[in-house]
């Protein structure tokens, strides 16, 4: 069973004026449980779209995406899937350790078991110390980690992630990379991930899915066979960059 | 990285806090110092029923709180202007949430709350006169009138500044509306409500007199009328002098701390 399956969706926005825009066009993917997948393309070209597709945020026009087996029509189990935004999207008024659990308050969920999860998650991305911290006290990774904890502590087994950490420096962000592949596989999720950046895609991926604009399409599909922990300044590493970003500027259209 | 911040940087705005506050509070003494001085020459040259001298508006208040019926009015006030504001609260923190959170309910009842707002507190004190005679409601009702539509109104604007992005959260969890009422729209209001709650006591109180004085048998704003009638202007003086007081000590004891309590998670402002 794979956790995401996406078969030939399709999706047009709307215009003020003209014809709607046509933002993806026959989209094909699979991603297996535990599998990392990475979409890449540049900006504009429908890759938080197909994310919120995914997501069940936003209906495709045509074709149908399965999760875990299950129609996303008839999906009911949301909670085994988490999105992290590209901003930690903290709430401001709650600690750490309760921003952590707005993760779990949508359910309903004994306090103590509650109490119990959050910890446990807090533990997990090592911000136990900083639980009583307001998010304007954290720095911008600590923030990230609170972010990732909120998602993490519903144990979900997939994990949408819009252009995560972006808005970190390199070293924060090369932090949370193998903090996140670390617990992905601690927690045998699946994580799909869209990024502008390809150095990101081929750190993290083990499948990178190119996106081309106009309407959105796959350009194609790249597997990524090296060993992980990846070093990004290894040659293998920058070779699969290179290929990549001929392949992402082989057309001349401006996105 | 993980670096708390410092316990000295932390505390340092506090004490700087301190420092001021010990020089407003020689500059508010000079202010009353001066206000004295004014107000004792001005009575040497008008009659005291003009203006009555601050030493007989002294001696006036103190036999004031030595009757047996100044606590007694000072607490049916107090009562008429706390059950007016509770119920304003009550009825305008959630209809001005419902209003902001639905934009199909907030244009539809937007004039509604622009006619409330327009109507004076004196008008409502008339009609409330003729719906209820003279009972505690007739000035309830004022201060319900007068509290209501502005903390409506401040808790309506609130909701506008509640973060789309945060709602986009609550919706990738499949948060229930009625959690994201009481998780993000309720908090991130609750500054706005809070001002629009401190706005609606200063006007509850101020126009519980103006009810009083028309339609009730008992309170502050009848012994008012009752000493102007009688010129006994010192002890209008004296009940005035009484509610400045009440409502500096209301903001500087309640209201101020409560908000430093409420709001501590906001970042504190460069000084």
């Amino acid at each position: 069973m794979n956790a995401v399956e996406i078969d030939h969706v399709g999706k047009w926005f709307g215009q003020r004026e003209g014809a709607p825009l046509h933002v993806l066009q026959d989209i094909d993917l699979t991603v297996p449980q535990r599998g990392v997948v990475a979409i890449v393309g540049a900006s504009g070209c429908g890759k938080s779209t197909l994310l919120n597709i995914i997501a069940g945020l936003i209906e495709p026009d045509a074709g149908g995406v399965r999760l875990f087996g299950t129609a996303a029509r008839e999906f009911r189990n949301w909670r085994a899937m988490t999105y992290m935004f590209q901003e930690d999207r903290l709430l401001p008024w709650r600690t750490a350790v309760q921003n952590v659990a707005f993760g779990l308050e949508a359910g309903s969920m004994p306090a103590a078991e509650r109490r119990r999860r959050v910890d446990e998650t807090l533990d997990l991305v090592g911000l136990s110390r900083f639980r009583d911290a307001y998010p304007h006290e954290l720095s911008g990774g600590m923030r990230s980690r609170v972010a990732l904890a909120r998602s993490l502590v519903t144990e979900p087994s997939l994990l949408l992630l819009d252009e995560p950490f972006s808005k970190l420096d390199p070293t924060i962000r090369a932090q949370m990379h193998s903090e996140l592949l670390r617990i992905a596989a601690l927690r045998a999720m699946a994580l799909i991930f869209v990024t502008h950046d390809v150095e990101e895609a081929v750190v993290l991926a083990d499948r990178i899915v190119v996106l081309q604009p106009y309407p959105g399409r796959v350009r194609l599909v790249q597997k990524v066979a090296l060993d992980r922990p990846r070093d990004p300044l290894s040659e293998a590493v920058t070779e699969q960059v290179r290929h990549l970003r001929l392949a992402l500027s082989g057309e001349p259209v401006p996105c | 990285m993980l670096v708390r911040t410092p316990e000295a940087v932390l505390r340092r705005p506090k004490a700087g806090f301190v420092r001021t506050h010990g020089g407003t509070l020689l500059q508010r003494l000079a202010l009353i110092g001066l206000a004295l001085a004014a107000w004792y020459v001005g009575s040497l040259h008008a009659p005291s029923f003009v203006l009555p001298s601050p030493a007989r508006v002294w001696t006036a208040w103190t036999g004031l709180v030595a009757t047996p019926s100044f606590a007694a009015d000072l607490g049916i006030t107090l009562g008429r202007v706390a059950a007016g504001f509770a119920l304003a609260a009550l009825v305008g923190l959630p209809l001005g949430l419902a209003l902001g959170a639905s934009r199909a309910l907030g244009g539809f009842f937007e004039p509604v709350l622009t006619v409330m707002n327009t109507v004076s507190s004196a008008i409502w004190a008339i009609f409330a006169l003729i719906w209820f005679g003279l009972s505690n409601w007739t000035t309830i009702f004022v201060v319900f009138m007068t509290a209501m539509p502005l903390i409506l109104t401040n808790v309506w604007q609130g909701t506008r500044t509640v973060s789309a992005e945060h709602l986009e959260l609550a919706r990738t969890f499949r948060m229930p509306r009625r959690k994201v009422l009481t998780k993000i729209y309720l908090p991130t209001i609750l500054p706005a409500f809070f001002s629009g709650a401190r706005l609606a006591i200063g006007f509850g109180a101020r126009v519980v007199l103006v009810a009083e004085s028309l339609g009730a048998s008992s309170g502050i704003g009848y012994r008012l009328r009752q000493a102007a009638d009688l010129v006994q202007t010192d002890q209008v003086f004296a009940w005035t002098l009484t509610l400045v007081a009440l409502m500096i000590g209301l903001e500087t004891l309640v209201l101020k701390p409560a908000e430093r309590r409420l709001f501590a998670w906001k970042k504190a402002s460069p000084a």
